[in-house]
């Protein structure tokens, strides 16, 4: 399995476009800081604890969260269970909404019960879509899950596929 | 002085309860089978063994394979040979006989009383045929005997070979002063050079005394006539007197005074007895006291009393290695299972124990002793079962169907209730079933599979089903969907 850098890559829904063209400056900043820890992380790293959200109405509700092949404009395309390794890679797609305000998600991913590579994804409010993508190869076969936790490490979701031939 | 004392002073209670049993079954062995031929080539094989041995201690390498071979051989020879004997030695009438009873000398032959009557009774032109056997079993050469155990007289003999009587043809067979069978029929003489005057009856005592070392008295009815036949002879005596010295001297009767025989029977058992105990002291000594080998091998280790509620997670080692020395005879005889490392777990708490290998840890055969042990001490990791719920998940395999998307998957049950170690738990979230191929699947469905415990110390709760039903969804790709 190869880590791929897009994997942090943050999407937005249409509509928030104008709230991108103002923020892009800053999200210049964040994505580079909001990388580094991935990275941190599959060196073995260990990430810093972020402070918990107290009040529940203010965590990120998961509205979807879908194994894939693809993420395109910003959909999850070919969902299933079972994904061949010839497809090269295979994403966890997941959208929150609401997000009533910006805090951090996991995408922690096992290969049978051994953690393989976790991935740190930024959501703002009000709704967000984001994804991880992981690179195939031919050892990667198996069963596989995706562990979608807050940043306490609460266990939103959990999306089990296999990688077969 | 003080030497003997601690030398004394290593010798256990067990090791004399062990001379003292082993010489008294070698006091047994001379008892039962004293006097008889197998015993006579049990202490020639005896003797082999221990031209062996000297010969192996020497170095004459050709002479100690040729005695071992012939000594094996013998062994086997003794048993085919002498099996008779061997039988009747053992064929006692019951266990305490076996064990402790001592052979009753037999009443002697009432010698007088046999002549007197065999001379009446060819008086009276009564045949008769007696077989008087020694040391050599006959069971192989005599046949239809009818057995009797009448005291010898004058009457039952003469009432045996009574011309009316239904077994009046046959053989009998004197034992002390006791006829043993009637009706027996002795194997014939084949020799051609016989006197025509000689009949069955002579033939007869003459093959029974060929055969054997037997002495058998022929009285013919005919002739009146008395014959004896011993070995290949057949001697007619006229004087009741020569014939009475010749049953006496085959019998081996003397007139001495029967005390004096039964001290002289007292004084050979006494003998026999002591030379047991210090043959078997010797033996001992020789086997246990000798420390001249050592030898190291690999003994497993054995957990005991471990706490109910702990389960063995891991161990350091599972065996150890243990050197030990001890006579050569005894440390050649060392089988697997004999050397046994104890580990008492009653004290062992939750997590790592580590528990010190010592003397008393080992078991060992009596006579062998440890010299050292590798490794000195042994980890031992205890767990606490708990019972853990945990999904199931399909393990699929194979190439997925080219066309479709397996959209949907259902598992039932979608959990499983596992027993394992809370450690070893800790680590698994999920239990996988055993691999389900793709290749095959052509439309929605189900399939039976089973699960599969990973790590294998895991076992399912009782009363669940190991195996598990996958439903399946398969959907057609959607053309922009297939690449």
């Amino acid at each position: 399995m190869v880590f791929t850098p897009l994997s942090g890559e943050e999407f937005m829904y249409g509509r928030q476009k104008k709230f991108l063209l103002l923020t892009s400056a800053a999200l210049a900043i964040i994505i580079p800081i909001a990388l580094s820890p991935v990275y941190a992380q599959v060196n073995g790293q260990a990430n810093p604890q972020p402070a918990e959200i107290a009040d529940p109405s203010q965590r990120p509700k998961l509205s979807q969260a879908t194994m894939c092949e693809r993420v395109d404009n910003l959909a999850p395309l070919r969902p299933g269970m079972v994904f061949s390794v010839s497809n090269g890679q295979v994403c966890c797609y997941t959208s929150f909404d609401p997000v009533p305000q910006a805090t951090l998600v996991y995408h922690r991913w096992f290969h049978r019960d051994e953690l393989s590579t976790q991935t740190r994804l930024r959501v703002y409010p009000p709704r967000w879509a984001t994804y991880s993508v992981i690179q195939l190869r031919d050892t990667d076969k198996g069963p596989w899950r995706v562990e979608i936790t807050d940043q306490n490490g609460r266990v939103l979701n959990v999306l089990r596929f296999s990688i077969a031939d | 002085m003080t030497g003997f004392l601690k030398f004394l002073s290593t010798i256990r209670w067990q090791d004399l309860v062990d001379i003292i049993i082993n010489s008294y079954i070698l006091f047994r062995v001379y008892v039962l089978f004293h006097g008889t031929n197998a015993f006579r080539v049990l202490v020639g094989i005896t003797s082999l063994w221990i031209l062996q041995e000297v010969a192996a201690s020497i170095g004459l390498i050709l002479t100690s394979w040729a005695v071992r071979g012939i000594t094996t051989a013998a062994a086997v020879i003794i048993i085919v040979v002498f099996r008779n004997e061997i039988r009747s030695a053992l064929q006692v009438r019951n266990v305490k006989t076996f064990i402790w009873g001592f052979p009753t000398r037999e009443q002697p032959t009432p010698v007088d009383i046999v002549v007197q009557t065999v001379y009446q009774m060819a008086k009276k032109r009564i045949g008769a045929l007696l077989v008087f056997p020694a040391k050599e079993d006959l069971g192989e050469l005599i046949h239809g005997g009818i057995p009797w155990h009448g005291t010898v007289s004058p009457e039952m003999l003469l009432s045996i070979f009574w011309p009316n009587n239904p077994v009046h043809d046959g053989a009998i067979i004197i034992r002390g002063n006791h006829i043993v069978e009637v009706g027996v029929l002795l194997p014939l003489s084949q020799r051609q050079d016989l006197p025509s005057y000689y009949g069955t009856r002579h033939r007869a005592a003459l093959g029974l005394a060929e055969r054997s070392d037997a002495l058998v008295i022929a009285v013919s009815e005919e002739r009146g006539r008395v014959t004896a036949a011993n070995g290949n002879s057949l001697t007619t005596f006229s004087e009741p007197d020569d014939l009475s010295q010749l049953i006496r001297q085959h019998l081996n009767i003397t007139d001495g005074m029967p005390a004096d025989a039964q001290k002289r029977e007292r004084l050979r058992l006494s003998v026999a007895a002591v030379l047991s105990l210090l043959v078997m002291t010797g033996i001992w000594f020789g086997f246990t006291r000798s420390q001249d080998t050592i030898t190291a091998l690999n003994a497993p280790i054995e957990y005991v009393n471990r706490p109910l509620v702990f389960e063995i997670l891991d161990t350091s080692t599972d065996e150890a290695r243990v050197q030990l020395y001890g006579s050569s005879a005894l440390i050649k005889s060392l089988r697997p299972g004999q050397v046994l490392v104890r580990v008492d777990l009653s004290k062992a708490v939750e997590g790592r124990n580590v528990f010190p290998i010592t003397q008393d840890n080992i078991i060992l055969p009596p006579g062998v002793f440890l010299n050292k042990v590798q490794p000195s001490t042994i980890d031992v990791y205890l767990d606490v079962p708990i019972t853990k719920e945990l999904p199931v998940q399909v393990d699929w395999v194979g190439k997925p169907p080219e066309n479709l998307n397996l959209a949907k998957v259902n598992v039932a049950p979608e959990t499983i209730k596992v027993i394992g170690g809370s450690q070893i738990l800790q680590h698994v979230s999920t239990i996988y079933t055993a691999p389900v191929r793709l290749d095959s699947l052509d439309k929605s469905g189900s399939v039976t599979t089973t699960l599969v415990l990973t790590p294998p110390s895991l076992k399912l709760i009782s009363n669940s089903n190991e195996k598990v039903t996958v439903n399946y969804v398969l959907e057609e790709k959607a053309n922009s969907d297939r690449r």
